[in-house]
C-alpha cells in the first residue's frame, strides 16, 4: 500500500530560477489574446520554443555534455510552472522536454544520446509519442502498429492516432510490436525512434472542435528503419513507457490546463470590486475554494517531484495526482459558467471567449496522458485491491 | 522524532481511547506532556512547532479520541503566549453562540473555556455553567456563560487554532476510515468474490484515497507555521486547509458507508464514530462556506497578480518561497 505524500519544498537553487524565466517571458512571449494563452501546452509556436532553447531553457534536466541545463526534476518543475501560469506556447519542444529525452538520457545507446539531446536542447528536434491507435485507446497493450527486423533494421507497418503535435514534429517514439501477437499484451513491446520524414510515413492532422489541429494520425506503410531505431531494450518497451508515466502524470500542467481562465476571471473580478465594490458572495467564495484546491494539488505535485527527484519511480502517486488535479482544471470552467451568466454584468469577451474555449477542450484533460478510470484502476492496484 | 511521537501517541491511544474512563485517558496524555506540546519550553512546556506536533493530533483522530485534547493544546499555549499559567485539565475553546453563550467541542465538558468576550477571550472554569439544553446538539453542548471573570487575552487567533486542530483530526481519522474500508471490502464476500474485487468499488476506493491523500497534505499545510497566530499559525493556510479538508470529509464518509454497506450505521460497527467525528469537525470553527468565503477575500485583496503567485506567497510548502 502506499503510504502518505509528505510535504516537500522546492530547492532554493532551483526557485532561483523563477525571476529568471520571468525575465525571458517578459521579453520574449508573443503578445496573446487569454484565449490563445488558454491553450496552454497546445500552443504550438516553434520560434519561441527555439527562442527558449536560445536561452538555454530547454533540456534542464539533461546532462551538460550533451548540450542539457544538468539540473535536476525540480528546475524544470520551477520554469514549466511560470510558462503554463502565463500560457506560453511551449507546445513545439513540450514532449522533448519533458518525457523524450529524458527517456533517450535514460535508455539510449550512447550514440543515440548524442545524435539527439543536442538538438533537442537547441529545439531543433520536436518530438511526439506514438501510443494510441485507432483500436487501441486505454487498453495500450493491445496495439498492433508491428515493426519486422530485416537487413539492417526494421520495417514498420501500422497507424498511430491522436499523437499531439505529430504535424510538426521531427520524430515519433512510438510503442509498437516486435514479436509476438496482441494476445501476448505487454511482452513484444517496444520503443522505436521514427524519423518522421522518412519514406512511407503519413500524417493527417485531425482537427479539434476550436479549430486546432493539434493532434494527428499517422499511418507507417513499409517504413524502413535503421538498425539504432530502436531505444532501450527490445520487448522492454512496456517497462519503459511506464517509466515515462510518473513524469508525464505529476507535472503542474495537470493542475494549471485551466489556469488562464482563472487568472483572468480573478482579474477581472478585481476590477469589478474596483468598479463595483464588492465581488458577490458567490464569486469570493469560489475564488478561495479553488484556490485553497490549487494549493494542496500544488504540495501535492511538489512532493510527487521530490520522489522523482531522489530517483525513484511513483507511477501510483502520479497517478494520483493527476486524477485530483484533472478533476480540478475541469471543475473550473463548470463552476465558472453559472458565475458568469448574470444578467446586466458587462463580462469583457476575452474572458468569455477563454471560458468557451477552456469548457469546451475540459473533457480531454482527464483523457491524455491516461484516463480517469485507468488511473483510478491504478490506485486501486496500489492500494492493494488488484 | 516525528515518528517516534507518532508511535508514542499511537500507542497510548490504542490503550486509552476506547476507555469508558476518561480520566484515564486524560491523565496518560498529561503524563505523556502531550497537552503542552505546543507550549514553549521556556514556559515549562515541549517547546513544539505546530508540524512537530502534528502526529499527536493524527493519531488523535485515528482513534477517534473523544476529548479536546487539541483545542486543550492550543490553548494551552495562547495563554503562555499571554503569560497566563494555565490550569490543569481540559480547555474547550468555546464558539460563541449568540451574545451569552457558547458552544463546546462535543464528548464529555472540558474543565475549562476560552469563552469568546468580544475582541477578548477569559479563561473561565465551566463546573457551574448551565447548559443551553435547546440549543445542544452531538455536534458539541451550548452552554451559558458562567459567572466570574478570569484572566483576559486576545480571542484573535482562537477560530484559526480550532480550525487547524480539526483538521488534524480530520487526516487522522480519514486515514484510519481509509484502512478499515480497504479491509472491509477485501474481507467482505458477495457474488462469490470480495467487494474489492468489482471494479465500481475500486474505482469508489481510488477516490476515497485521494481524499485522504489531500486531506493529510492539507494538514501538512496547514502546519507551516511562521504567522502571528496561536504557535505561529497563519489564517490563510488554515482557511485552505479546513475547507479542503471538509469537503473532503463528506465524500470520504460518502463512499466509507457505501462500501461497508451502511453497516456503520449500527451501533456495533465503529465507522460511525470515526465518520461522525469528521460531521463534529466540519461545524466547528468555521466550515467549507465559511473559509472559502474568508480566503477569496484575502485572494481578492492581495498583491499577487494571480492565483499561482497568491499560492506561492502564502499557500506553499515553505514558509517564504522566497523569490517575488
Amino acid at each position: 500500500m502506499i503510504g502518505a505524500l509528505s510535504l516537500a519544498t522546492i530547492p532554493a537553487e532551483d526557485e532561483a530560477l523563477r525571476p529568471a524565466i520571468r525575465r525571458f517571458l517578459d521579453e520574449a512571449m508573443p503578445s496573446l489574446p487569454p484565449e490563445q494563452r488558454a491553450r496552454s501546452w497546445m500552443g504550438f509556436d516553434a520560434g519561441f520554443s527555439r527562442a527558449m532553447a536560445a536561452a538555454g531553457w530547454l533540456g534542464l534536466t539533461l546532462p551538460k555534455e550533451y548540450g542539457g541545463g544538468g539540473r535536476g526534476p525540480f528546475a524544470r518543475y520551477v520554469v514549466v510552472e511560470e510558462l503554463l501560469a502565463a500560457g506560453a506556447p511551449v507546445a513545439a519542444h513540450w514532449i522533448a522536454d519533458r518525457q523524450s529525452g529524458p527517456l533517450i538520457h535514460r535508455f539510449g545507446t550512447e550514440a543515440q544520446r548524442r545524435f539527439y539531446l543536442p538538438r533537442i536542447c537547441r529545439a531543433e528536434a520536436f518530438f511526439c509519442i506514438g501510443m494510441s491507435e485507432p483500436n487501441t485507446g486505454s487498453d495500450l497493450a493491445s496495439v498492433t502498429t508491428r515493426a519486422v527486423r530485416e537487413e539492417g533494421g526494421w520495417r514498420l507497418n501500422g497507424a498511430k492516432i491522436w499523437t499531439t503535435n505529430a504535424q510538426h514534429a521531427h520524430y515519433m517514439i512510438a510503442l509498437v510490436r516486435t514479436s509476438g501477437t496482441p494476445q501476448d499484451r505487454h511482452k513484444g513491446l517496444s520503443q522505436l525512434i521514427i524519423d518522421l520524414h522518412a519514406p512511407g510515413v503519413r500524417i493527417h492532422p485531425i482537427r479539434d472542435l476550436a479549430g486546432d489541429a493539434h493532434f494527428a494520425e499517422v499511418v507507417f506503410e513499409d517504413v524502413r528503419l535503421p538498425d539504432d531505431a530502436l531505444i532501450g531494450e527490445e520487448g522492454s518497451g512496456w517497462a519503459q513507457v511506464n517509466a515515462e508515466l510518473a513524469f508525464e502524470r505529476s507535472g503542474p500542467e495537470r493542475v494549471l490546463s485551466s489556469a488562464v481562465l482563472l487568472d483572468e476571471w480573478l482579474r477581472w473580478l478585481r476590477g469589478a470590486v474596483e468598479a463595483e465594490g464588492a465581488a458577490t458572495e458567490a464569486e469570493t467564495a469560489l475564488l478561495g475554494r479553488l484556490v485553497a484546491h490549487l494549493a494542496v494539488l500544488r504540495a501535492m505535485s511538489v512532493s510527487v517531484t521530490g520522489h522523482l527527484a531522489q530517483g525513484e519511480s511513483p507511477v501510483v502517486e502520479a497517478a494520483l495526482v493527476k486524477d485530483l488535479g484533472t478533476e480540478f482544471e475541469q471543475s473550473i470552467p463548470a463552476l465558472l459558467t453559472p458565475l458568469l451568466a448574470q444578467p446586466g454584468r458587462a463580462v469583457p469577451g476575452g474572458l468569455m471567449r477563454t471560458l468557451a474555449y477552456t469548457a469546451a477542450m475540459a473533457p480531454s484533460f482527464s483523457l491524455r496522458g491516461g484516463t480517469r478510470e485507468i488511473l483510478r484502476g491504478m490506485i486501486a492496484r496500489g492500494m492493494g485491491l488488484r | 522524532m516525528d515518528d517516534l511521537l507518532a508511535r508514542s501517541a499511537e500507542e497510548l491511544f490504542a490503550r486509552h481511547a476506547d476507555a469508558s474512563q476518561p480520566a484515564v485517558l486524560l491523565e496518560a496524555v498529561e503524563e505523556a506532556g502531550f497537552l503542552d506540546a505546543l507550549v514553549p519550553e521556556a514556559a515549562g512546556g515541549i517547546g513544539l512547532g505546530p508540524a512537530e506536533a502534528l502526529p499527536i493530533l493524527l493519531a488523535a483522530g485515528r482513534f477517534a479520541v473523544r476529548l479536546p485534547l487539541g483545542e486543550t493544546m492550543l490553548a494551552r499555549a495562547a495563554l503562555a503566549a499571554a503569560g497566563v499559567a494555565p490550569p490543569p485539565g481540559l480547555i474547550g475553546l468555546a464558539e460563541p453562540w449568540g451574545t451569552d453563550a457558547a458552544r463546546l467541542p462535543p464528548g464529555p465538558c472540558p474543565d475549562w473555556a476560552l469563552w469568546p468576550e468580544g475582541e477578548a477571550a477569559m479563561l473561565l472554569p465551566l463546573a457551574e455553567a448551565m447548559p443551553l439544553t435547546e440549543a445542544s446538539a452531538p455536534g458539541g453542548a451550548v452552554l451559558r456563560r458562567p459567572g466570574g471573570e478570569g484572566p483576559r487575552l486576545p480571542a484573535a487567533g482562537l477560530l484559526v487554532a480550532g480550525a487547524w486542530q480539526e483538521v488534524a483530526v480530520m487526516a487522522g481519522a480519514m486515514e484510519r476510515i481509509l484502512e478499515d474500508t480497504l479491509r472491509h471490502a477485501r474481507d467482505r464476500q458477495q457474488f462469490g468474490r470480495p467487494v474489492a474485487a468489482f471494479q465500481a468499488v475500486q474505482q469508489q476506493l481510488s477516490v476515497l484515497t485521494e481524499d485522504v491523500f489531500a486531506t493529510r497534505m492539507a494538514a501538512q499545510l496547514a502546519s507551516v507555521a511562521g504567522s502571528d497566530g496561536v504557535a505561529g499559525l497563519d489564517a490563510r493556510r488554515v482557511a485552505a486547509a479546513k475547507l479542503r479538508a471538509g469537503e473532503a470529509a463528506c465524500r470520504v464518509a460518502g463512499i466509507a458507508h457505501a462500501v461497508q454497506g451502511a453497516m456503520g450505521i449500527t451501533e456495533e460497527v465503529a465507522l460511525h464514530r470515526f465518520t461522525g467525528r469528521l460531521q463534529a469537525a466540519r461545524l466547528r470553527f468555521g466550515g467549507e462556506a465559511y473559509w472559502a468565503e474568508w480566503l477569496g477575500r484575502q485572494v481578492l485583496a492581495d498583491d499577487a497578480p494571480d492565483t499561482l503567485g497568491f499560492v506561492r506567497a502564502h499557500l506553499g510548502p515553505a514558509l517564504p518561497e522566497t523569490s517575488p
